[in-house]
């Protein structure tokens, strides 16, 4: 390639790259620019885009509107124990499926894959009936338990990649130190396999924070609803679709996954192929 | 896989492992830990606890739902318990219901376009990143990241708010253009064909970040003297893509789109809130169809047909996908 050739090459993938950023960037600009317009700026027949008196009315309004404080209480209760519990279980599963040879391993490695690309709507109606039976719909248990259908087989699924990083020289050595088979799990593989743990956190955090359908599905009291279902019922019936404070509560409830997204990145794109997020 | 081979995080601590060989999948015992030895027992005690929640909250339910789309259960029964087993009517029921065969049509025509747009433009940014100087590249990977990172709920009704009639933005400029007239009060939500054009781009705007970092990925992996080669040979870019990088990337781009296909077939959320299924049942996906049967219209026996009937559709492209995966040298 020629220098002049590489120079044009240059100039027309600069533009299409500020065309393409421009267009993609273009919903998370008018979700932020809308949410510190005033009422009156953001519903005007010509649009505005900058927000002429930026003001932090909406997000008062949004957060200290309908249930804001009780909905992201249970959000985070009720994440935060998906979470530890799909990371605690996930990571003695990876550490059987990575470190140990046996029968039906095979097996156990597709139930999961499998289990991670099933259907939304396929698990909903029978968890759905099932805890109607139990008493669990309306209940924070059951919804940890749907959550947990979402976050372990992946948890597991990410852990052991981590632990297949590991050497296996590193065991050998403790073991010639006298370490039984716990000492070794304990003392140094989990140790080491710590920055898996943060990822996979990170991921059981973002697909149960995420989740709207079984919480709209299974929680009926306004009191008991998640962020996503606060969110999506979150309008002003009296004057119609308040955007402005819409959008507010969209940036405060999007703003924890964009910046575990940006901390991320780089194991979210090779922890997606095993079907990360659903929906 | 080539495309996630820094995969799954923390590779980088490990001395560089060796991609696993492709057919490493025969016989691979290479990396088990010296606690092999100790075998199935301990393994078996540690994949318990996970077992058991994953019997309860994954098995059982999936058994249940092949069961109780075998009965009547209706709403009634939700609070009195009462149904009967009506054995394969609801699958015959449903299978002579016209509306089931058009949301099917639907759901097939629609995870087509959707997945053909997010990969087509996502492999075209992934191109477009290895032509980058550092910066741009920086700038376009952050906004794909923003994209990408947006919840669906948000994202949906960001979506409904760009598309408003009367003071949405995207009226405001499809007006300015002149090329469709005044667009001003176009409800999208109310026409069948704007409302699946507005859910396909949210769906694309959301799909093609995670396409293009990961054909990305691979690509940086590709040895540069392959193309550099072929250019020598003379070869034209186009050439060069098509007879070079294409098969270099194409067992990522099997896995990606495999994937994308069971995603896209289900998406819910998206048009849940953009259009609710509508206008009519206009944008009635199955997952949409089986939602409103079970829980709106409290059909629950049909709803857990439906259900059964798109998951064994699922499974299919899932059991290519597992194929793939194994193939591509992930160690099961």
């Amino acid at each position: 390639m020629t220098a002049r050739r590489f120079r044009r090459g240059r100039v027309v993938g600069n533009t299409v790259a500020v065309v393409f950023c421009l267009v993609w960037l273009f919903p998370v600009y008018w979700m932020v620019n809308t949410a510190f317009k005033p009422r009156s700026e953001a519903m005007t027949a010509t649009p505005r885009f900058w927000p002429g008196a930026p003001t932090l009315h909406n997000f008062d309004v949004a957060l200290n509107g309908t249930e804001f404080w009780t909905n992201l209480t249970n959000s985070l209760l009720v994440v935060g124990v998906t979470v530890v519990i799909s990371i605690v279980l996930g990571m003695f599963a990876a550490a059987a499926l990575s470190r140990f040879r046996f029968g039906g391993r095979r097996t156990v490695m597709v139930a999961i894959l499998v289990a991670q690309m099933l259907p939304g709507t396929a698990l909903l109606v029978p968890t759905f009936l099932v805890f109607n039976e139990a008493g669990l719909l309306g209940t924070y248990t059951g919804l940890v338990l749907a959550y947990l259908a979402l976050t372990l087989p992946f948890s597991i699924w990410v852990m052991r990649g981590f632990f297949l990083t590991v050497p296996v020289e590193v065991e050998e050595a403790a073991r010639i130190d006298g370490a039984s088979t716990w000492q070794v799990l304990w003392r140094i593989l989990f140790p080491l396999v710590l920055p898996g743990v943060i990822a996979s956190s990170v991921f059981a955090f973002i697909a149960a924070w995420n989740d709207y359908l079984i919480a709209y599905t299974f929680m009926k009291e306004q009191s008991q609803y998640t962020l996503p279902v606060w969110l999506a019922s979150f309008t002003n019936p009296a004057q119609g679709t308040d955007y402005s404070a819409q959008m507010a509560g969209s940036v405060v409830f999007s703003l924890p996954v964009v910046v575990f997204f940006l901390l991320i990145q780089r194991k979210l794109v090779s922890g997606m192929s095993a079907g990360a997020v659903k929906g | 896989m080539p495309g996630t081979d820094q995969a799954v995080g923390g590779r980088r601590e490990a001395p560089a492992a060796p991609p696993p060989p492709s057919r490493a999948r025969a016989s691979a015992p290479p990396r088990t830990g010296s606690v092999r030895g100790r075998g199935s027992l301990v393994a078996w005690a540690l994949l318990t606890p996970a077992g058991l929640v994953m019997l309860a909250v994954t098995v059982a339910p999936i058994a249940f739902l092949v069961y109780a789309s075998f009965t009547d259960y209706d709403q009634r029964s939700l609070f009195t318990g009462a149904f009967d087993v009506v054995g394969a009517r609801q699958y015959t029921d449903l299978l002579a219901d016209a509306e089931f065969w058009r949301s099917l049509a639907r759901t097939v025509v629609f995870t087509a376009a959707m997945v053909a747009g997010s990969v087509a433009i996502g492999a075209g940014v992934a191109q477009l990143l290895t032509r980058l100087g550092p910066a741009m590249r920086m700038t376009v990977t952050v906004v794909l990241i923003l994209a990408w990172a947006m919840p669906t709920v948000a994202s949906s009704l960001v979506w409904k708010w760009l598309f408003q009639p009367g003071y949405g933005v995207v009226n405001w400029m499809l007006t300015r253009t002149g090329l469709f007239g005044d667009m001003t009060d176009t409800d999208w939500s109310n026409s069948a064909p704007l409302a699946y054009v507005s859910i396909w781009l949210l769906i694309v705007w959301q799909a093609v970040p995670f396409i293009a970092l990961t054909l990305y990925a691979a690509l940086i992996q590709m040895p540069a003297e392959l193309q550099e080669a072929a250019r020598l040979d003379g070869a034209g870019e186009w050439r060069v893509w098509w007879s070079v990088t294409l098969p270099f990337l194409r067992p990522t781009l099997t896995l990606i789109t495999l994937m994308s296909v069971i995603w896209d077939f289900n998406v819910f959320n998206q048009i849940w809130l953009v259009s609710a299924g509508g206008p009519d049942s206009a944008t009635t996906t199955l997952g949409v169809f089986a939602y409103r049967t079970a829980f709106v219209a409290f059909k629950v026996g049909q709803g857990a047909a439906l259900s059964v009937v798109t998951t064994v559709l699922l499974l299919a492209v899932t059991a290519l996908y597992i194929r793939r995966l194994l193939r591509s040298g992930e160690d099961l």
